[in-house]
């Protein structure tokens, strides 16, 4: 059976669409589903390093595209998961040259490999974004709680819909205190603007930014806040009905006693 | 044959050209339009004429971190393809009277941006404004490649995060050796720098080694103040704007000393909220 190819995009970048695929893909595998990582970023890549395989790279995505090596040859196996691999983008060519045609046949030989194929769309809505979006079947649009986030999630949201393309909405690096004092939107506001299911509300967590300077998704660590809010994601991708994790600040006594995520 | 016009031929003697300065970065979402903004509030304010241009056609935002977009009547292809003056396309901030904004098409694509033409129009606001601070669009495609194309010098905008540090030196190198390259890096918290949970400035300037303009504390003030489309350098109360106006100052070239790290904030400012 063909995986399911799902495109992670944004159209702000920065809002963490690389952190979201690594993380997502990972929580998949550790479930036990065969995931492979596509960097569609071709000139910009970052997927490598936020998986901590930057040296481990010996051809990248053009090169299959060329014929100058085999798909198999291309990618590389996590060392920590077994089921999750990844296909680098070049670093030093341009994002045109690729076809979207070719990057959606890449993308099909993979769906034969493994059950979930993530795609880590580039920012913007120019080539790359054209490439990466053809491939898929589904798409996951992260944003984050900024007005100029959502405006350019909802430019995507309409491409996307233009194409088919059935969609789920990550809303990253909430801050709750912010919220509560009114100094940022809610994750009900966004939705509501973007009028879109939501899939997951990930906050913002400090922790975040060293494990992806040190190559390492966050879900490795069991005891990490969000490696839950990941796995969450990853169950609610399976088809589970999983209930969403208050963000509310705790309460006096939860502060004192701990609080079960 | 050469046209040779003596100097001082002209009765008024031609202003000199303004600056054009782009806002780059590679990575997305590092603090380019939030940097072109306050910049270029900071040198308005101090008297300059300034003129802030989204080159993000497409996915436009600077006229939302301004809080002009309700203002915005024509873009930058409206003048570009004949459709209104440059006059007609320019808004006016509403709170220094020095500032403008020439927006970008929302519904429109890069591709649509004719770069010969863009460059002949930065020129011409070159001509009537003292800085044409250009914000250039995330990626290094058609985009990036027509923002950088009439801007003599670049700002480079990073954060302390290795793959917004690999983005920017690809940028760097993109650039070439033509352009005065100047380096801001934004978003820093010294408390996670001193864990060693977060690269230093110094460990992002030793791959990029570029001359440093600023380094920017990651403060929710900017979030507040860019959902509010209130550029936070217009705040004389904020250390984040006070530092945004020492960046314009070593631009402008009336300020010259080592830019400051932002520093930790002390118990008590964390016990009663200072910012």
């Amino acid at each position: 059976m063909a995986a399911r190819r799902i495109v992670v995009t944004s159209g702000k970048g920065g809002v963490g669409k690389t952190t979201t695929t690594a993380n997502v893909g990972a929580a998949l595998a550790q479930r036990g589903q065969r995931v492979v990582l596509v960097d569609a970023d071709i000139g910009l890549r970052n997927l490598d390093l936020v998986l901590g395989v930057e040296k481990r790279i010996v051809f990248d995505i053009v090169e299959v595209v060329e014929g100058r090596c085999q798909l198999r040859q291309a990618l590389i196996k996590d060392k920590r998961l077994e089921n999750l691999a990844i296909l680098p983008a070049a670093q030093t060519r341009d994002k045109t040259s690729i076809s979207e045609l070719q990057f959606a046949e890449v993308i099909n030989q993979l769906a034969e490999l493994c059950d979930y194929v993530l795609i880590d769309c580039p920012a913007g809505i120019e080539h790359g974004f054209r490439n990466a979006i053809a491939g898929a079947a589904e798409a996951i649009v992260v944003t984050t709680p900024e007005v100029s986030a959502i405006r350019d999630a909802d430019r995507v949201i309409g491409k996307l819909r233009e194409r088919g393309l059935p969609l789920r909405l990550i809303v990253n690096r909430i801050r709750p205190e912010m919220v509560r004092s009114g100094d940022m939107l809610s994750v009900d506001d966004v939705t509501d603007i973007l009028s879109a299911e939501l899939l997951g509300i990930v906050p913002d967590d400090p922790e975040i930014i060293d494990t992806t300077n040190r190559g390492e998704p966050i879900v490795l660590q069991p005891e990490a806040r969000l490696t839950a809010i990941y796995q969450k994601i990853a169950r609610r991708l399976e088809g589970e009905i999983v209930p969403f994790t208050s963000l509310n600040p705790p309460g006096f006594l939860e502060r004192f006693f701990g609080k079960a995520g | 044959m050469h046209d040779v016009i003596p100097q001082g031929a002209t009765d008024a003697p031609p202003k000199a050209r303004g600056r054009a300065i782009v806002v780059t970065s590679g990575k997305g979402g590092v603090g380019k339009t939030t940097t072109t903004a306050n910049v270029g509030a900071a040198l308005a304010a101090s008297g300059a004429a300034v003129v802030l241009v989204d080159a993000d056609v497409g996915l436009r935002n600077l006229d939302i971190v301004m809080g002009l977009e309700a203002r915005v009547r024509h873009h930058v292809l409206d003048v570009l393809e004949g459709l209104a003056s440059v006059d007609e396309a320019l808004v006016s901030d509403k709170r220094v009277p020095s500032l403008k904004l020439l927006a970008a098409a929302q519904t429109r694509e890069k591709d649509d941006v004719d770069t010969a033409a863009f460059r002949d129009l930065i020129g011409t606001l070159r001509d009537r404004f003292d800085y044409v601070l250009i914000d250039c669009p995330a990626g290094i495609e058609m985009g990036f490649a027509n923002a950088i194309v009439a801007a003599d010098e670049a700002i480079v905008v990073c954060t302390p995060e290795v793959s917004a540090v690999r983005d920017a030196d690809r940028v760097v190198g993109l650039l070439g050796d033509g352009r005065k390259v100047q380096l801001i890096v934004n978003r820093v918290r010294p408390e996670m720098v001193r864990k060693g949970k977060m690269l230093s400035v110094d460990d992002v300037n030793a791959i990029l080694r570029l001359p440093l303009l600023g380094v920017i504390a990651d403060a929710p003030d900017v979030i507040i103040s860019t959902n509010k489309g209130e550029p936070v350098a217009l705040d004389a109360a904020s250390p984040v704007g006070s530092t945004y106006r020492a960046i314009a100052e070593r631009i402008s070239g009336t300020r010259s000393d080592e830019p400051e790290l932002p520093r930790e904030k002390s118990f008590f400012e964390k016990l009663f909220g200072g910012r």
